[in-house]
C-alpha cells in the first residue's frame, strides 16, 4: 500500500546527545544512525527515557546534537546558526506537539497559514483549500483556538504542519491529550498527509494503536536503536514493546 | 500560609522588580520633599540669628540725637545706629539687577551682623564689601545707582555673610561708615543691647524686642517650608497615584498567573479570608521593601539636592518624614492590591482540578461601564453647563473644574472598555504590517483590562503634563494677544529695570521733553478692593492716552475716563456690574466711586479697571509703573528714548514684544519645573509598561516556543513584543493627550475666564509627548523583548 522509495527525507549519522556533566551526565542518544524515507509514515516507539523525543528534537533542528550529523532533505544541520535553523524549520519541517500548538490570538485559519506568513510566502490556494477540507473544520475556521475542542485544535496544528509542503512532519505524542475518537481522526489526517499530499511523517508515540497507522516502526531503548517493524499492527507493536521493556 | 506567601514572594522576585521600582520612586519623592522642607525650615531656625541685640528701634530719619537719647536709657549697655539705604546694583547690561534694592546698602561695622568670607573690610571711599550670592568677588567693580540718581563705583575688597535679627532683608553692599553716611544719610534702625530696656513710644517709630523679631522670622520660615512641603507633596501624590496603577496591575497579573495555586490552597482547607490575607500580606511586605528603598533613595536625593544647592542648608531627617514614607509605601501598595486580593479569594477550589486556562471571574464589567459613562456624562454636562463666559462667577468656575475632574475619572474607569477602539487600529495594522505587527497588536488587545491598566498610568501622567501645557500655552498666547491688542506696535514702553519697583517720577517729564515725542502717558498700576467683591487691579492713567498710546479693545460704552471707569468684561461679570452702575474702589482707606462707562476685553494679566489719574489717590498718582510714548515717527521716538535713557540703569526702554518676552520668560521657567515634577509620574508609568510586558512574556512562554518552533526568528519575536509595547504606549499616550488638552481647556476656562475652546494647543509639548511615547514604547520593550527572544524552544514546548 505504501509507495516504495529509496530517497530519504531526513536522517542522522552517529547521532549522540549528552546532557549534563560529571555525576549528572546522561546519555540520551548513543550513536544513532537512522533514515526517514520520503513519502513514508514512520513511528518512533520506546519506553520512557529511551530517547525518542530527543531524537525527534535533534532531527527537527529544535536541539543541537553533541556529536554526529543530522540531514534534513539535502541540508546538513550541523553548524547552522539559530536564524538558519529557524529558516530550515520554517521551510522544511512541520510540527505537531502534544498540546498548546496554537497561538490563542490567531484564528484557526490564521494559525494554519502562520508558517507561510512568517516566511512572507503567498499560500497556494488550492493546497490550502485541500488541506482545510481534509481538516474538516467547516465553518469553524474563523474561530479562535479557545472556541475549538482539543481534537479540533490538534487537527488545525496538523494542517499547519502540512501547509508549507515540508520535507518532514514531526508529531510528538500528538494524541497524548485526546480521547480515542479524536485520536483516530487525527492519525487518519496524518495518514492522508502521506497518502494524498505525499508528505513524510515521523510520529513519536508510546501508543501501539497510534503506531499501527505507520508504514514502519522504529524502536528505541536506552538511547539506541532496538529494531524496527514494517507494516505494523497494534498487536505486533505491543508484543515488541513488552520484549523491550523486559530487556530494559 | 505566611511561609507559603513569603516563599512565593521570593520566587517572584524578578516579576516584582518593576513594581518595587515604582514604589521606591513614589516613596522617594515623598521622603525627599519632606526632608527638603524640614531642612530649609531648620536651617532658618538654626541660622544663628543675632544674639548681641536685645531691642531694635526702627523709623524714618533716626538721627545721632536719637541714638544718644536711646543710649542714655536705663539698662542700655550699648546702642548702635545702622545706616541703610537704596543701593541698586547695576548689572553687566547697564541696567539694574533684580531687586529688592531699598535697603541693599549699609555701613560696615564690627558687630555680629557681618561674617567676612573673603578679603577684608571696606576702609575708605571707593571700597565696598559685597554679600555672598551677589556674583561679585574681590577685585570686581561694583556700580551702584543711589536713590538720588547718583551713580557710584567702588572696588570690591571683601565678601561677607550676613546675620539678621529677624526677617529683615539682608543688605548686598557694605561701605565704610563715612561713605555710608554720605550715601544713606540717616539711620534705618538703632540696635540696643542691655537688660530691662523700656523705650518710650514716639510717633513714626517702632520698637521690637530682638526675641520677638527672631520668633517671627522662624515662624515665617516654617510657614514657607510648610507650603513648599504641601506643593511638593501634591506632585508626589500624583506620582503615587500612577504607582498605584502599576501596583494594581502587577497584582492583577500575579493573581491570574497563580489561580491554580490559590485553588489548591482553598482545596486543602484555606478559607477565603486566609487567601485574601495572604495576598494583602504579600502586598504589605512588598510595600515595606519598596518603602525601605524609597526612604533611602529619598534621603540620598535630598542630600544631593542640598549639596548641589551649596547654601549651607543643614540636612535634617525627621523620624516623621521616614514614618510617612513607610506609611505611604505600604498604604498605597495594600490599597492598590486590595481588589486583586478579593478576586484571588473568589477562586473556587475546583479550579485546581481543571486543566484549561483559567482566569478568576470578573463580574464588574457592566457596573464599570455604567459608572464610567455616568461619570463622563455628568462631567461633560457640568462643564457644558458652566461654559458661558458672560456670567462666569466663582461658583461656576469651581463647579466647572470639578466637572472636568469627574469626566477625567470617568475616562479612567472606562479605559478597559475604551480600548475596544483599538480593534480597528489593530485590524489596520494587521492588514498593513507583517506577522510581527499582527501578533503584537493582537497581544496588546488580548486582555483589554491589562492594556488599559498599564496605559492608565501613562494616561494620568501625560494628561497632567498636557493639561498644564495647554493652560500655559493659552496663557502665553492670551498674554501676548492682550498686550498686542492693548499696546500698539508704534508705542515705546518704558519699564522699571528691576522688577516691581516703580519708575522715578521724573521719567514721564523726561519722556515728554524728548524730541519727537508727541504723546506720552504714565500708567500707575496698583490694586484696590472692590466694595462688593475682592481685590482687583487698577491702572490710573491720563485719559488722552486711549486711542493712540493704548488701545484696549472696547466692546461697550465709551473710553472716556473723565466720566468714569473702563472695566474688563470678565471682571464686570465676576462683580455683576454693567454700564452705568456705580462702583466703589477702596485704595487702602481712600475710596473712589465712579460709574462704569466702558467695557473692554482683557485678561487677568492686564489691568481690569482703568481710572482717570486725576481721580486716583495721591500715593497712586506718584507710583508710575510704565510710561508709554509715541510720536509722528515712532522709530525715531524709540531711538531718541533709547539714547535719552542710556545712562539710566533704572529704566528699560522696550516695546510690546519686549514686554511679552520678559514677562513670559519667568512663566516658562515655572512651567518647566512643573513638567519635571509630573515627569516623575511618567517615569513610574514607564516602569509599569516594562512590568506588564515582562509578565506577559513570561505568561506566554509556551506560545513563544511554538512560534519559534514553526519558524519565527528571534527578531520577529522581539518585534512582536515591541509592537505590543508601542500599541500600549500609543493608547495611553493618545488618550492622555486628548484628556490632557480637554482638561487644560477646562482649566483655562475656569482660571482665565475665556471661552472653553479658545485654547492654544501646545503643539510642541504634544509633539514631544508623541515622540516620547514612541521612544518609551521601544525602550520599555527592550528587556522584555530580549527575554522573549531568548525563550528556549524545547523548555517552552515541553509538556511537563
Amino acid at each position: 500500500m505504501c509507495p516504495v522509495t529509496t530517497t530519504t527525507a531526513a536522517g542522522a549519522d552517529g547521532l549522540t546527545k549528552v546532557y549534563g556533566e560529571g555525576e549528572a551526565r546522561v546519555v540520551a542518544l548513543d550513536d544513532v544512525t537512522v533514515d526517514f524515507h520520503s513519502g513514508q509514515f514512520t513511528a518512533i516507539m520506546g519506553p520512557s527515557g529511551s530517547g525518542k523525543s530527543t531524537l525527534m528534537h535533534c532531527v527537527a533542528g529544535l536541539d543541537t546534537p553533541s556529536s554526529g550529523r543530522v540531514r534534513l532533505g539535502e541540508v546538513d544541520l550541523s553548524g547552522l546558526s539559530d536564524d538558519q535553523l529557524t529558516a530550515v524549520r520554517r521551510d522544511r519541517v512541520g510540527f505537531v506537539f502534544q498540546a498548546f500548538n496554537l497561538l490563542p490570538t490567531l484564528t484557526a485559519l490564521e494559525n494554519i497559514t502562520l508558517p507561510l506568513d512568517l516566511a512572507g510566502r503567498r499560500p497556494d490556494p488550492a493546497l490550502v483549500d485541500a488541506i482545510v477540507a481534509a481538516v474538516g473544520l467547516g465553518d469553524r475556521l474563523g474561530h479562535r483556538p479557545a472556541q475549538l475542542s482539543g481534537g479540533q485544535q490538534q487537527r488545525v496544528a496538523c494542517a499547519r504542519a502540512l501547509v508549507t509542503s515540508p520535507d518532514v512532519v514531526f508529531a510528538d505524542e500528538p494524541t497524548g491529550a485526546l480521547d480515542s475518537r479524536s485520536s483516530a481522526a487525527l492519525l487518519a489526517l496524518l495518514r492522508r498527509g502521506v497518502d494524498e499530499f505525499g508528505r513524510t511523517v515521523v510520529l513519536v508515540t508510546h501508543d501501539p494503536a497510534a503506531a499501527a497507522y505507520a508504514d514502519r516502526v522504529l524502536f528505541l531503548a536506552d538511547g539506541r536503536l532496538a529494531g524496527e517493524l514494517t507494516e505494523p499492527t497494534a498487536n505486533r507493536v505491543l508484543d515488541r514493546m513488552k520484549t523491550l521493556e523486559r530487556v530494559a | 500560609m505566611w511561609r507559603a506567601m513569603v516563599r512565593d514572594l521570593r520566587a517572584h522576585r524578578g516579576r516584582l522588580a518593576m513594581t518595587l521600582a515604582s514604589i521606591v520612586l513614589g516613596v522617594a519623592f515623598v521622603v525627599s520633599s519632606w526632608v527638603l522642607a524640614d531642612s530649609t525650615a531648620a536651617s532658618v531656625r538654626a541660622t544663628d540669628l543675632r544674639s548681641d541685640v536685645d531691642v531694635v528701634v526702627s523709623g524714618h530719619d533716626l538721627t545721632d540725637a536719637d541714638l544718644a537719647d536711646l543710649a542714655a536709657l536705663p539698662g542700655v549697655s550699648a546702642a548702635r545706629g545702622v545706616l541703610a539705604g537704596r543701593a541698586a546694583l547695576v548689572g553687566a547690561d547697564g541696567k539694574l539687577v533684580a531687586g529688592p534694592h531699598d535697603t541693599a546698602g549699609t555701613g560696615w561695622d564690627r558687630t555680629d551682623r557681618f561674617v567676612l568670607t573673603a578679603g577684608r573690610e571696606p576702609r575708605g571711599p571707593g571700597e565696598v564689601a559685597a554679600a555672598d550670592g551677589t556674583e561679585l568677588s574681590t577685585g570686581d567693580t561694583a556700580r551702584v545707582f543711589l536713590a538720588d540718581g547718583r551713580q557710584v563705583r567702588a572696588t570690591v575688597v571683601g565678601t561677607f555673610g550676613y546675620r539678621t535679627v529677624g526677617s529683615e532683608p539682608a543688605p548686598r553692599l557694605a561701605y565704610d561708615q563715612d561713605s555710608a553716611r554720605s550715601m544713606f544719610g540717616s539711620y534705618h534702625w538703632i540696635e540696643l543691647t542691655g537688660e530691662h530696656i523700656a523705650v518710650p513710644p514716639a510717633p513714626g517709630r517702632q520698637v521690637d524686642t530682638a526675641r520677638a523679631l527672631g520668633e517671627q522670622a522662624t515662624a515665617d520660615a516654617e510657614a514657607a517650608a510648610g507650603s513648599t512641603r504641601e506643593t511638593l507633596l501634591a506632585f508626589a501624590a500624583v506620582a503615587l497615584l500612577v504607582g498605584g496603577f502599576v501596583i494594581a496591575n502587577t497584582f492583577a497579573m500575579l493573581v491570574t498567573q497563580r489561580v491554580r495555586q490559590y485553588a489548591l490552597l482553598r482545596a486543602v482547607g484555606a478559607t477565603r479570608r486566609q487567601v485574601r490575607r495572604a495576598v494583602l500580606g504579600e502586598a504589605a511586605a512588598l510595600g515595606a521593601a519598596g518603602a525601605t528603598g524609597g526612604v533611602l533613595l529619598g534621603l540620598a536625593l535630598a542630600f544631593t539636592a542640598l549639596v548641589l544647592a551649596q547654601d549651607d542648608t543643614e540636612f535634617v531627617v525627621s523620624p516623621l518624614g521616614i514614618l510617612v514614607g513607610y506609611a505611604v509605601g505600604v498604604g498605597v501598595t495594600v490599597v492598590a492590591a486590595h481588589a486583586c486580593a478579593r478576586r484571588a479569594a473568589t477562586v473556587a477550589p475546583v479550579a485546581a482540578l481543571r486543566t484549561d486556562a483559567l482566569t478568576p471571574p470578573h463580574r464588574t464589567r457592566r457596573v464599570r461601564v455604567a459608572a464610567g459613562l455616568l461619570l463622563v456624562a455628568a462631567g461633560v454636562a457640568t462643564v457644558a453647563a458652566t461654559s458661558g463666559v458672560d456670567d462666569l462667577g466663582t461658583t461656576e468656575r469651581i463647579v466647572g473644574l470639578v466637572g472636568g475632574i469627574v469626566a477625567w475619572l470617568g475616562v479612567l474607569v472606562l479605559a478597559p472598555e475604551l480600548s475596544a477602539a483599538l480593534r480597528p487600529v489593530a485590524a489596520l495594522l494587521t492588514r498593513l504590517g507583517g506577522p510581527a505587527t499582527r501578533l503584537g497588536a493582537r497581544n496588546a488587545l488580548r486582555d483589554p483590562r491589562r492594556t488599559a491598566a498599564t496605559s492608565s498610568a501613562l494616561l494620568v501622567g501625560l494628561a497632567l503634563v498636557c493639561a498644564f501645557a495647554t493652560l500655559g500655552e493659552t496663557m502665553v498666547s492670551m498674554f501676548g494677544d492682550t498686550v498686542r491688542a492693548t499696546v500698539p506696535a508704534t508705542t515705546t514702553v518704558l519699564r522699571p529695570a528691576a522688577g516691581d519697583e516703580p519708575l522715578g517720577t521724573d521719567v514721564l517729564d523726561r519722556v515728554r521733553d524728548t524730541p519727537g515725542v508727541t504723546g506720552a502717558a504714565a500708567q500707575r498700576y496698583g490694586s484696590a478692593t472692590v466694595a462688593t467683591g475682592g481685590r482687583t487691579t487698577v491702572s490710573a492713567i491720563e485719559p488722552d492716552a486711549f486711542g493712540t498710546l493704548l488701545t484696549p479693545p472696547l466692546v461697550a460704552g465709551t473710553a472716556d475716563l473723565r466720566t468714569g471707569f473702563v472695566v474688563g468684561t470678565n471682571e464686570a461679570a465676576m462683580l455683576g456690574v454693567g454700564l452705568g452702575d456705580q462702583v466703589t474702589l477702596d485704595f487702602d482707606g481712600e475710596r473712589v466711586t465712579r460709574p462704569v462707562v466702558g467695557l473692554h476685553t482683557t485678561t487677568e494679566a492686564q489691568p481690569l479697571f482703568y481710572l482717570d489719574v486725576a481721580a486716583a489717590p495721591a500715593w497712586l498718582r506718584d507710583r508710575t509703573t510704565t510710561v508709554y510714548a509715541t510720536g509722528t515717527d515712532p522709530a525715531a521716538v524709540r531711538t531718541a528714548l533709547d539714547r535719552a535713557f542710556a545712562g539710566r540703569p533704572d529704566v528699560r526702554v522696550t516695546d510690546r514684544e519686549g514686554v511679552i518676552d520678559e514677562d513670559m520668560g519667568e512663566f516658562a521657567a515655572v512651567l518647566a519645573v512643573m513638567y519635571a515634577m509630573f515627569g516623575a509620574a511618567v517615569v513610574i508609568a514607564i516602569f509599569g509598561v516594562v512590568n506588564t510586558l515582562a509578565l506577559s512574556v513570561l505568561e506566554r512562554r509556551r506560545e513563544i516556543g511554538v512560534l519559534r518552533a514553526v519558524g519565527a526568528r528571534r527578531r520577529l519575536v522581539r518585534r512582536a513584543v515591541r509592537v505590543e509595547s508601542l500599541v500600549i504606549c500609543g493608547y495611553g499616550g493618545i488618550t492622555g493627550i486628548v484628556v490632557g488638552v480637554g482638561f487644560g481647556a477646562v482649566m483655562q476656562h475656569v482660571m482665565l475666564g475665556r471661552e472653553l475652546f479658545a485654547i492654544s494647543v501646545p503643539y510642541l509639548v504634544i509633539g514631544v509627548s508623541l515622540a516620547g511615547m514612541v521612544a518609551v514604547g521601544v525602550l520599555a520593550a527592550l528587556w522584555p523583548a530580549r527575554r522573549a527572544a531568548r525563550t528556549d524552544v524545547l523548555v517552552a514546548i515541553a509538556t511537563r
